[in-house]
């Protein structure tokens, strides 16, 4: 579960564009899919901006929410499920399991898992997280099977793609 | 984007360019359960918003309780429990309402040209756990703000959605009962919210109050509150007996107790209904909102503040009915304008319009059945507004909230008697100013000048005799003009603490103030007010925090002093809440004195009462609660005035205090259930 140098200090650089309130933020989220070969399951680490997380939360319910608090999560975390599966490629969803979450004044960090299943076995991916709230969202999905990293770009338009 | 010609020519004068931008008033992201930080956010140091768990944690005795969440407000009572309370803020008695503006969802609680009291706040209505976030302005800072909002604005909104649906059920001593039922099904892509809200008090009087009430909820939700809509049905109904305040010579004489009444027939019903819709469009560039309501309210109220002074017979029951009809629509529209990473501007025009269909009367009463008629009238009062603001941040230390705001009413009084009927009109011009500047990282520093308003009762407006003594009567005006200037600091220097100071001055040009005897209000003399107020947040574990507020006033009109005039007020509250099943706060609240009349001769006590409440997780979504109300059992007045009056058996005018009691250690069990 480590993101590629590159990619972090982008990650890093988008961050600090997005902190400033004043000025122009980048909708963005950042998913890491990879195959652990120890642990056999298929792990899957989410990167948002706290800002849009915390938005998203408020105009959905009316209210903040402490994204350090458990309670709270579980919140976040029945926004995510519904956003974001994986599906065989009989269409059927893959049981991906909430491992936790951790946030920062910055950002969003999202664990999730398929246990004991290799990524190969994700047909179909449907990554619409906070694009329901933001027009301009902007989901890239890296997958990284055995050392070879792809990207998937989803947008409003297309927030279903096949995986391989 | 497009621009129409006129914003256009308005947002020229602030920039030049636009380019793409974004999101305008960020609310701080909240980690580790800390109060949202206002730095960046807020416009002065007597601005901030409560979030739904810290109204959730506080320990409210009646709903209006709620907006103590504001540091330096304190929501009282005088009468029986379906009736407004009674709000003191910053130097002010503001009686029911008449210089706090109240808003729930959009719409205005504050009734104007009421029977009883002008901008009569009932909040009776209001469903506590429905509540997302309150959000408080104290001060005539902002050309949004309009009618009754000197003294400050607490605004209240509901959620779309519920996280859980909550059943609760509670029983409290002195014949307390409350259940509630709320959730938020999905229906038809949208979110359908309920609540249902049962409650019965009878307090500790002497004749219960026997308050019953019965409220409920309906509310269909699109999208996101930000990019959505919503409509709204309420629906309150309450009756109630009062005990209304009592002579304390009385009770030192021993011809009644503490709790006894002198009246047993005052008492009052009071419904309510809204219909009421938000829509919100908002994208990178711009934002627009429009509200539209309609309320329908009614009132009984029946009073008798002087006992057998003016009438030896019958006694001086009176009574005080009111139904109006509100309607109104509020639109603004924000462009968010973007010229460098730290240079942007947010220029937002609106509008408001408001009309009242009101039919109210003053009457002699006698055991509730009318004797004699006072006044009755008929009024229509039509108010338009219009704004323009601008929000620029010149640099990530400097910040300016600039605007003007026009207001038009129109009044129009149909009454029983022809020279007290008429039309008037007035119009009154408010600008703002607001500078927040913070070069530190953690620190910043707020001036402010406003100047604000409250329109006056529109029968005062057209009035030539005194109904009561048929003297002549000079006519109000109708819209009266406060300044208020104010130096602010806001700092979370130290870690896990956020702190505010502010010290201001405000002028009117009118006092409203409340005559005791007459059970109303009327338009007096110029008034000043100096203040300061402190305000203190501390958080420094997780399941720890402590706040700490204190406010000082002077209230000075024509060198006399302002009966009611809150001068101190100071809250302490902790509260514990560890990741075991148990949880628990404490709250103290010192109501400091207030001069009772102009000479400052007769003044009131201060009261320091001390709530708790401890919680306890019985399963994941079971919880236990039991509230305690003046823990220490202090016998203290929740409201003194001073005046004449006269009892039965007495054979002259008494000049006597007059005080509604605090009601006793009470305990309250809630047993809560969530899914």
């Amino acid at each position: 579960m480590r993101l590629h140098g590159l990619k972090s200090v982008l990650l890093a650089l988008l961050l600090c564009a997005s902190a400033a309130a004043s000025a122009h933020r980048f909708h963005f989220g950042m998913t890491d899919i990879s195959y652990n070969a120890r642990t056999e399951s298929t792990e899957i680490v989410h990167t948002y901006t706290a800002h849009d997380i915390d938005a998203l939360l408020l105009n959905l319910y009316g209210r903040q929410f402490d994204l350090s608090d458990v309670e709270d999560q579980a919140v976040l975390r029945t926004y995510v499920e519904r956003h974001f599966w994986l599906a065989d490629k009989d269409g059927k969803k893959l049981p991906v399991t909430w491992i936790g979450m951790t946030a920062d004044a910055q950002s969003v960090v999202i664990y999730q898992e398929l246990a004991a299943t290799p990524l190969s076995a994700a047909a179909v991916i449907r990554q619409g997280m906070l694009v329901d709230f933001l027009a301009e969202q902007v989901n890239t999905v890296n997958l990284n099977e055995g050392g070879a990293v792809r990207s998937l770009t989803f947008l409003r338009q297309t927030l279903e793609q096949p995986a391989r | 984007m497009l621009l129409r010609p006129i914003p256009c020519v308005l947002a020229a004068l602030f920039v030049s360019s636009t380019t793409h931008a974004d999101d305008f008033q960020l609310q701080r992201v909240l980690v580790e359960g800390a109060r949202a930080s206002q730095l960046g956010i807020a416009d002065s140091a007597g601005a901030g918003s409560a979030g739904a768990k810290d109204l959730a944690g506080r320990i409210a005795y009646r709903p209006g309780e709620l907006l103590e969440v504001t540091p330096g407000l304190i929501a009282s009572q005088h009468s029986g429990e379906g009736k407004a309370n009674q709000f003191y803020l910053r130097g002010f008695n503001l009686d029911h309402g008449t210089d706090l503006a109240t808003w729930v969802d959009g719409m205005p609680v504050n009734q104007r040209s009421h029977a009883h009291g002008q901008g009569w706040t009932d909040l009776n209505f209001l469903i506590p756990e429905l509540v997302g976030r309150l959000d408080y302005r104290k001060g005539p800072y902002s050309a949004r703000e309009g009618d009754f909002s000197s003294a400050g604005v607490a605004s209240l909104s509901y959620a779309n959605r519920l996280v859980k649906s909550i059943a609760s059920a509670t029983v409290g001593q002195d014949g307390y009962a409350r259940t509630m039922l709320a959730g938020s099904p999905e229906v038809a892509g949208g979110s359908l919210l309920y609540a249902l809200e049962l409650m019965k008090n009878d307090g500790p009087w002497t004749r219960p109050d026997g308050y019953r009430k019965v409220n409920a909820v309906l509310r269909y939700s699109q999208g996101y509150a930000n990019n959505g809509w919503n409509v709204t049905a309420m629906s309150y109904s309450g009756h109630w007996n009062s005990t209304d305040q009592i002579p304390l010579r009385a009770v030192e004489d021993g011809r009644i107790g503490r709790f006894d009444l002198i009246d047993d027939s005052d008492g009052g019903k009071a419904r309510r209904q809204s219909i009421s819709g938000i829509w919100r469009s908002t994208d990178t560039d711009s934002a627009s909102k429009v509200s539209a309501y309609v309320i329908r309210n009614e009132l009984e109220l029946f009073s008798n503040f002087t006992y057998f002074l003016n009438d030896p017979v019958n006694g001086d029951q009176f009574a005080q009915p009111d139904r109006r009809v509100t309607t109104g629509v509020d639109a603004t529209h924000t462009w968010h304008m973007h010229r460098s990473d730290t240079l942007s501007s947010d220029l937002t025009v609106g509008a408001q319009l408001q009309n009242d269909n009101i039919y109210n009367g003053l009457y002699d009463t006698r055991k509730r059945a009318r004797i004699a008629t006072t006044r009755e009238d008929h009024i229509v009062e039509t108010s338009g507004a219009v704004f323009v603001e601008n929000a620029t941040r010149w640099s990530d230390a400097l910040r300016t909230v600039v605007g003007v705001r026009a207001n038009n009413y129109r009044f129009r009084v149909d009454g029983d008697r022809p020279e007290n009927a008429g039309k008037a009109h007035d119009t009154l011009v408010t600008p703002t100013l607001n500078i927040a500047y913070g070069p530190w990282a953690s620190t910043e520093l707020y001036a402010n000048y406003g100047h604000g308003f409250h329109s006056n009762d529109a029968r005062g407006t057209v009035a030539t005799v005194d109904p009561k003594t048929l003297d002549a009567v000079d006519r109000t005006p109708g819209l009266v003009r406060s300044r208020g200037v104010e130096f602010g600091l806001r700092t979370e220097a130290i870690p896990k603490m956020q702190m505010s100071l502010a010290v201001y001055r405000l002028d009117f040009d009118s006092e409203l103030t409340y005559i005791g005897d007459a059970g109303n209000t009327e338009a007096g003399d110029p008034s000043r007010r100096y203040g300061i107020e402190f305000s203190n947040y501390y958080r420094p574990y997780k399941w720890l925090s402590v706040d700490f507020d204190a406010a000082w006033a002077r209230a000075r009109s024509l060198g006399n002093r302002i009966p009611g005039a809150i001068e101190g007020v100071a809250q302490l509250g902790v509260t514990v809440d560890r990741s075991g099943p148990w949880s628990g706060s404490l709250r103290l609240r010192w109501f400091g004195p207030r001069p009772l009349i102009e000479d400052d001769s007769v003044r009131s006590k201060a009261s320091v009462t001390l709530n708790g409440r401890v919680g306890y997780q019985l399963a994941k979504d079971l919880q236990l609660e039991l509230e305690a109300f003046n823990l220490t059992n202090r016998r203290a007045s929740a409201i003194d005035y001073f005046y004449e009056s006269q009892l039965a058996g007495e054979t002259a005018p008494v000049a006597d205090m007059h005080f509604h009691p605090i009601e006793p250690r009470s305990l309250r069990l809630t047993l809560v259930k969530t899914w």
